[in-house]
């Protein structure tokens, strides 16, 4: 699914995109205090975290949030990554839409260019200052701020000074102050995000500062860096009216609408293409594609699910990996159990590659604690981007609660100590709205994470299941044994004869053996006489 | 089912002992100790057409103390046992709640549990040792509270607390004799000169015929359960009428009254355990009946309109198949359901206070009973 800010962007390129975004900010994750913030610091961390799986640096990336007033903090980012060169510091804070990333097809985090430039902007709506950077890159020190020029789109650069190290440090550092903000430990807030991109992202390590002070440090679980997602094709079906018109209008090489078909989707051929012109006979596919219209890419689009096509390629798709989810939610969760899926790529729409990977934790500290009770905690990833937000609407939400956790010996899902972390990797993830919180019910992706979640499910069953065995009989014996004491000294009082203390050994011998074989005998309750419609026989001696 | 009526509390000793023995022997033989018993569940109890009661059927349980749901009653049950033997050794007696009250302690410092905790859980518990060891729970010398009175030519011989007193019912006055719980040890007749025994289910109708001399014109034992008949007032009945003494039932004319009439008659349900020692097949009805309402026409006027209760027993006595068998009993039942009508039997006192016993007359000479 195109995202409506996409749209919207193109449409306002023209114009002042950082106007619109003025006026739209809560669009883009600006809405609410605590999502604010959170939204900041998601655009920093995202940003980091690209550049130094781009540059091969295992990264390391602390944040920093200062209260400076009610409502008022300072956000200090900083990365081990490369650094950013001089000319390119103002596209990366303070230009909207400059980054390299918008136009491309692949699996990535953020995909619209917009994150550290947004925030720049932000600083500056709240709290009329610009932030400030910190470039360590190829033996030089930059230091400047940001800020953006609302009119032009561009950026205005200030107090720029320069100076040269002796390079063994790289990376960046942005410090912002925003108001309008809040930070809280709620489900929604900076803590819980620094934490759940720390289980997403078991090659990076992530401190975070909180206001009060304390330091919490997610280590590296793994020191490899994810394989780099690749540019692809997209595949013609499950592609969009809209896409298909922004991605014609964007091609200056391809001279006529057959060869833009043939160069720009994976799978099309010249005899697909020769299919499709019969097909659409009202369609000029001999004119330059910057100038189809909308009626000629619907036309397109509907045409493209008539033809029989190769299915995409799935390599496109990083899922997280099963062994670094394991090593990431054991060192974080410390749980009594954990089990992470490993499922096969699968595709929705018809052409659109994607992955869902389960993780299911029990005890330790999986699940929140609230006083005595325990709640379970659904964690929701696209790309390894934690979903904080829109929790209702999305399909790996509905997907969870549609699962009969009754069937796998779960009575009250809601109610233990259960971590389940879900991703979904994909090219293209089809996020319900611009804000990207929550993943749409494609029926295909709804069905997969159902499945993924049943599958995890079954194995905490059975582990489960052993448990109860194993307490079952532990628990038997102990309700046994207790009664030894008293049962041995009134049977050898009721007996006349024999010793208690001999009676007392011999009985818990005998429980001893019987609660410590496999087989178990009937342990049925004494059928008790019930209720029988006598009821005038109440006063019969039972004074 | 054994015949155990005549059991003394030296038999109720042995029992217990050997009770204990037998658990000590398995033990040592390295088995769970256990004992079995008759299932009181209701899918156990069954009216024996043969005999003319209700009583257990032959469905027996275990019960085993290394089993993790039985384990805390079977420990229970054998401190209730230890403890009854206790009694019977010291010659003392107490009530169901008196034992209760000596069970109830902590299982100890590290166990947050008591022996017994509610009375609810001992008394069905007793019914179990009742079952097992084959006794009325009178014969472990416990003891309910007493109900019931008896006047008439009947001469008891009562040896109790260390005394043996010699009772004679038909010199206790305005009163009566109380009947107690127990009946059987250390209470023997010494001489029952009577020619029938009529049970009236309402004190304030005792009264009445004991004040006429009734029972000394009519030479008959007279006896009161006040309302439902506790098991030793039942037992008294029971004994009188193995002295081939009939036995004449008159209670109010509704489906209560007839009730009580039943529960003598032929047990009850939840006492099955105990019918062979309480159940009086041989006794008979007098009335009231609806019946009656037509033979004598001022009851007619004499009514009074049936209670609900009235109107759910009568529906439940003829679901009962030890009733529903008599087609006496279905008309009478079916009269109340249609006219939600009853009488009490003191509406025999309508005409003049001594009417009472002229009904009661007639009826016993013209042998108008119903079964």
């Amino acid at each position: 699914m195109p995202t409506s800010t996409d749209k919207i962007f193109s449409e306002f390129k023209e114009h002042s995109v950082a106007e619109f975004f003025k006026k739209n900010k809560q669009m883009l994750g600006f809405s609410g205090k605590t999502r604010s913030l959170t939204t900041i610091v998601h655009e920093y961390v995202t940003n980091s975290l690209d550049a130094c799986e781009e540059a091969g640096i295992l990264a390391q990336i602390t944040v920093k949030i200062e209260e400076v007033d009610k409502e008022k903090y300072r956000v200090t980012t900083e990365d081990n990554g490369p650094g950013i060169p001089k000319k390119h510091i103002g596209k990366a804070l303070g230009q909207m839409l400059a980054g390299t990333k918008f136009h491309r097809y692949m699996q990535q985090r953020g995909q619209q260019g917009i994150g550290a430039s947004g925030c720049t902007m932000y600083a500056q709506i709240t709290t009329g200052k610009p932030v400030k950077a910190t470039s360590f890159y190829d033996k030089k020190m930059i230091s400047c701020e940001v800020a953006v020029d609302l009119k032009t789109n561009s950026a205005i650069l200030t107090n720029v000074v320069e100076q040269d190290t002796d390079g063994s440090k790289s990376g960046l550092v942005v410090e912002g102050e925003f108001a309008d903000v809040k930070y809280d430990k709620s489900s929604f807030g900076v803590f819980e995000y620094m934490k759940r991109t720390a289980m997403a992202n078991p090659h990076a390590q992530f401190t975070l500062i909180e206001p009060t002070g304390e330091s919490v440090t997610f280590p590296r679980t793994v020191a490899e860096i994810p394989k780099k997602a690749h540019s692809v094709l997209p595949h013609p079906l499950g592609i969009s009216t809209n896409d298909l018109l922004d991605l014609a209008h964007r091609d200056t090489d391809s001279t006529k609408i057959s060869v833009f078909l043939q160069n720009k989707f994976s799978r099309i051929s010249a005899a697909r293409v020769k299919e499709l012109r019969d097909a659409l006979p009202a369609v000029d596919f001999e004119k330059a594609p910057k100038d189809i219209t909308w009626s000629d890419a619907e036309a397109l689009v509907k045409a493209f699910t008539s033809v029989k096509w190769i299915a995409p390629e799935t390599d496109s798709v990083i899922p997280i990996g099963k062994e670094q989810i394991e090593k990431s939610l054991q060192s974080i969760l410390a749980p009594q159990f954990l089990s992470v899926t490993e499922r096969p790529v699968k595709i929705y729409k018809g052409g659109v590659p994607f992955a869902v990977e389960v993780a299911i934790a029990y005890g330790g500290h999986a699940g929140r604690q609230l006083a005595d009770k325990f709640t379970s905690d659904v964690m929701r990833f696209a790309n390894r981007v934690p979903l904080l937000f829109d929790n209702s609407g999305c399909a790996i939400s509905e997907a969870v609660k549609e699962v009969d956790w009754k069937r796998y010996n779960i009575k009250n899902f809601d109610e233990e100590p259960i971590t389940l972390f879900i991703n979904l990797a994909s090219v293209y993830v089809p996020y319900t709205s611009a804000g990207k919180q929550a993943i749409s019910s494609e029926e295909d992706v709804f069905a997969e994470i159902k499945y993924a979640v049943m599958e995890a499910a079954r194995d905490l069953q059975r582990y489960l299941s052993g448990i109860t065995r194993d307490r079952d009989k532990k628990e038997r014996r102990k309700a046994v044994l207790r009664y030894v004491g008293q049962l041995s000294k009134d049977v050898v009082e009721l007996a006349g004869s024999g010793k208690s203390a001999d009676v007392e050994k011999k009985l818990m011998n005998l429980i001893e053996t019987k609660y410590s074989t496999q087989i178990e005998e009937d342990e049925s309750e004494i059928d008790a006489p019930k209720e029988n419609g006598n009821g005038k026989e109440e006063d019969e001696g039972e004074e | 089912m054994a015949k155990r009526s005549e059991t003394s509390s030296k038999d109720a000793f042995a029992k217990l002992e050997g009770l204990g023995k037998g658990m000590i022997s398995e033990i040592d033989g390295g088995e769970t100790p256990k004992f079995s018993c008759s299932l009181r569940s209701k899918g156990n109890v069954f009216y024996d057409e043969s005999v003319g009661y209700i009583r257990l059927g032959d469905k027996v349980e275990e019960r085993k103390f290394v089993n993790v749901g039985q384990a805390r009653k079977f420990m229970q049950t054998v401190a209730i046992a230890n403890k009854c033997k206790k009694f019977l050794s010291e010659g003392a007696h107490t009530s169901i709640r008196g034992l209760f009250y000596q069970l109830k302690f902590s299982l100890g410092e590290d166990l947050d549990e008591e022996l017994f905790s509610e009375q609810s859980e001992s008394n069905p518990l007793i019914e179990d040792l009742e079952v097992a060891l084959e006794l009325k729970r009178e014969d472990l010398n416990l003891n309910t509270d007493r109900k019931g009175v008896v006047a008439g030519p009947l001469v008891l011989k009562d040896k109790f607390g260390g005394d043996e007193t010699e009772i004679d019912c038909t010199k206790q006055g305005r009163s009566g004799w109380m009947i107690p719980s127990d009946v059987d040890n250390g209470m023997d007749f010494v001489d029952v000169d009577a020619d029938y025994v009529l049970v009236v289910e309402k004190d304030a109708m005792w009264q009445r015929l004991n004040e006429d001399k009734f029972w000394r014109k009519e030479n008959c034992v007279l006896i009161t359960p006040k309302g439902q008949a506790s098991r030793g007032c039942r037992r008294l009945i029971k004994r009188l009428a193995n002295k081939k003494l009939p036995i004449y039932v008159f209670t109010d004319c509704d489906a209560w009254g007839w009730y009580i009439y039943w529960a003598i008659k032929t047990g009850s349900m939840n006492l099955a355990y105990l019918a062979n020692d309480i159940a009086t097949p041989e006794a008979r009805f007098i009335g009231v009946t609806m019946q009656d309402i037509k033979d004598y026409d001022f009851l007619g006027q004499l009514t009074i309109r049936a209670k609900d209760v009235d109107i759910k027993r009568a529906e439940e006595m003829l679901s009962y198949e030890w009733i529903s068998r008599h087609k006496e009993w279905v008309n009478e039942l079916k009269t109340v359901l249609t006219t939600k009508k009853k009488i009490e039997q003191d509406a025999l006192q309508g005409p003049r206070l001594s009417f009472v016993g002229e009904y009661l007359r007639e009826k016993i000479s013209k042998k108008k009973f119903l079964p």
